[in-house]
């Protein structure tokens, strides 16, 4: 093969590495999959992966797991930071409620409520919030989306 | 005990005529025949469709006019007791120093149904309103344990309630069937500092509120309730009416309370000390109460008690 011609292959392997690594790491949306009354796309899931590693991981989990044992109260009285995979119960909440805690604290839902989680605001804007809770219901299994679906359906001023 | 029968029907009023002219010694031992009747110094209390299951050291079934037909004795005093008007027959128990049992058949005979609970003291229990087939038992120290397959199997589901800076133990649980606004409904708790609420999937306990969690936040803020539970007493029953479920009643060392709005605002109804209470399911008025002496019944939510039997 001539060198033009080894270059070329190079080009074509490279490119269609490229396109598979693309592709590999491109988020799925589920089909239908709203958030804030909305359809869920590609562009906005990958960029709510992205704030989620940066500000929600550290104690929800790299893989949404949540804190160990978190269904036991810490020594301080507080919860630690449950799952949000379909192990925990993030999908049995309104989109209008899981705004409303990530930017203004959970408190703002229970009052009088002590998290150690903070509201976002001022740290994230509301597409970015937006972005992460539609990243985190893109990673539900279909019986999950189906449910919180419902529940934000049911929950006046919902999607 | 005047107004009850064996289970085969022979009156004890006999038995206690004759115990009586036993003379001073028979006196002597009346009282304890009267605890072994009555069981522990709070008998546990369910309705069993029309029936009322009265359960301590043994097992009473009485029918709406008080006659009282003696079941069984426990392998183990009872402390608590649940039922689901769905299933009758069907009884839950907490035994004294730990462990449930079942019973199929009312109450004659009980079987084991806590397979993966700690044998830690369950301090209160209670079938989900909506599900007959999903109890809820709170451990001392512990928290929350749900069995959805009637006791065979159980998981830890929630830590237990935490109020003015410390975990507070559950004395009574009910399965309130108002919506939580998050896809399911509500479960009560009542501590020794007032009654607590956690929704069926877990996140939190929190303050009774009128509405669900997003009324609060739409509100901005929490609205007191203007005829809140007295503070500083414990609550020690608290039931919801299966037919009404925002009829609560409570009842507290100051009396029985009732609540027509879920819990919210709370009326005085009497001065009943109640050790442990049960709604009529088919009738939300109509609520009964057991002290260590007495079972007595009020048709008018709980203004006025009649004595049904003495324990």
């Amino acid at each position: 093969m001539t060198r033009p011609g080894l270059f070329a292959a190079g080009l074509v392997v490279a490119l269609g590495s490229t396109v598979w690594v693309v592709a590999a790491d491109a988020p799925v949306v589920p089909d239908g999959l709203t958030s804030l009354g909305a359809p869920v796309t590609t562009e906005q899931v990958a960029l709510g992966q992205a704030v989620y590693a940066d500000n929600c991981a550290s104690c929800h989990g790299a893989n949404l797991e949540g804190e160990p044992d978190w269904k036991r109260r810490k020594d301080n009285g507080r919860m630690p930071a449950p799952p949000h995979d379909a192990s925990g119960h993030t999908w049995h909440h309104a989109d209008r409620q899981l705004f409303t805690i990530t930017k203004l604290g959970v408190s703002a839902v229970v009052p009088g409520y002590e998290s150690d989680m903070p509201g976002f605001e001022g740290v994230l804007s509301d597409d970015e919030i937006g972005a992460v809770l539609a990243f985190i219901k893109s990673t539900w299994p279909e019986r999950a989306r189906d449910f919180q679906a419902e529940v934000t359906a049911n929950d006046e001023g919902g999607s | 005990m005047l107004n009850v029968n064996s289970e085969n029907g022979r009156p004890l009023r006999r038995r206690c005529v004759l115990f009586m002219l036993g003379g001073v010694a028979a006196a002597g031992l009346l009282p304890t025949w009267r605890a072994r009747a009555g069981g522990i110094t709070a008998p546990a209390l369910a309705f069993d469709d029309d029936a009322l299951v009265v359960a301590g050291a043994q097992v009473w079934r009485f029918g709406p006019s008080g006659d009282g037909v003696l079941l069984t004795t426990p392998r183990t005093p009872i402390r608590g007791l649940t039922c689901h008007p769905n299933r009758p027959g069907r009884l839950f128990a907490a035994l004294d120093g730990g462990g449930l049992d079942r019973s199929e058949d009312g109450g004659r005979t009980w079987a084991a149904a806590s397979g993966g609970l700690p044998l830690a003291q369950v301090t209160a229990l209670a079938v989900a309103a909506e599900a007959p087939d999903t109890v809820y038992a709170a451990l001392a120290e512990d928290g929350l344990w749900r069995s959805e397959d009637a006791g065979i199997s159980w998981s830890f589901v929630m830590d237990r309630p935490w109020l003015a800076e410390a975990g507070r133990e559950v004395l009574t649980l009910a399965s309130v069937n108002l919506a939580s606004g998050m896809g399911g409904i509500w479960i009560y708790a009542g501590t020794d500092q007032g009654v607590t609420r956690v929704p069926d999937c877990f996140c939190r306990w929190q303050d009774v509120v009128a509405g669900d969690a997003m009324d609060a936040l739409v509100a901005g803020t929490s609205p007191a309730p203007e005829a809140p539970l007295p503070e500083g007493e414990p609550v020690k029953s608290l039931v919801s009416a299966h037919s009404a479920p925002e009829r609560l009643y409570a009842a507290l060392p100051s009396g029985l309370w009732a609540s027509t709005d879920g819990g919210v605002a709370w009326e005085n109804r009497s001065s009943l000390h109640a050790q442990a209470l049960a709604v009529d399911p088919a009738d939300p008025d109509h609520i009964a109460a057991t002290s260590a002496t007495k079972l007595k019944h009020s048709r008018d939510c709980g203004a006025t008690w009649a004595t049904l039997a003495a324990l």
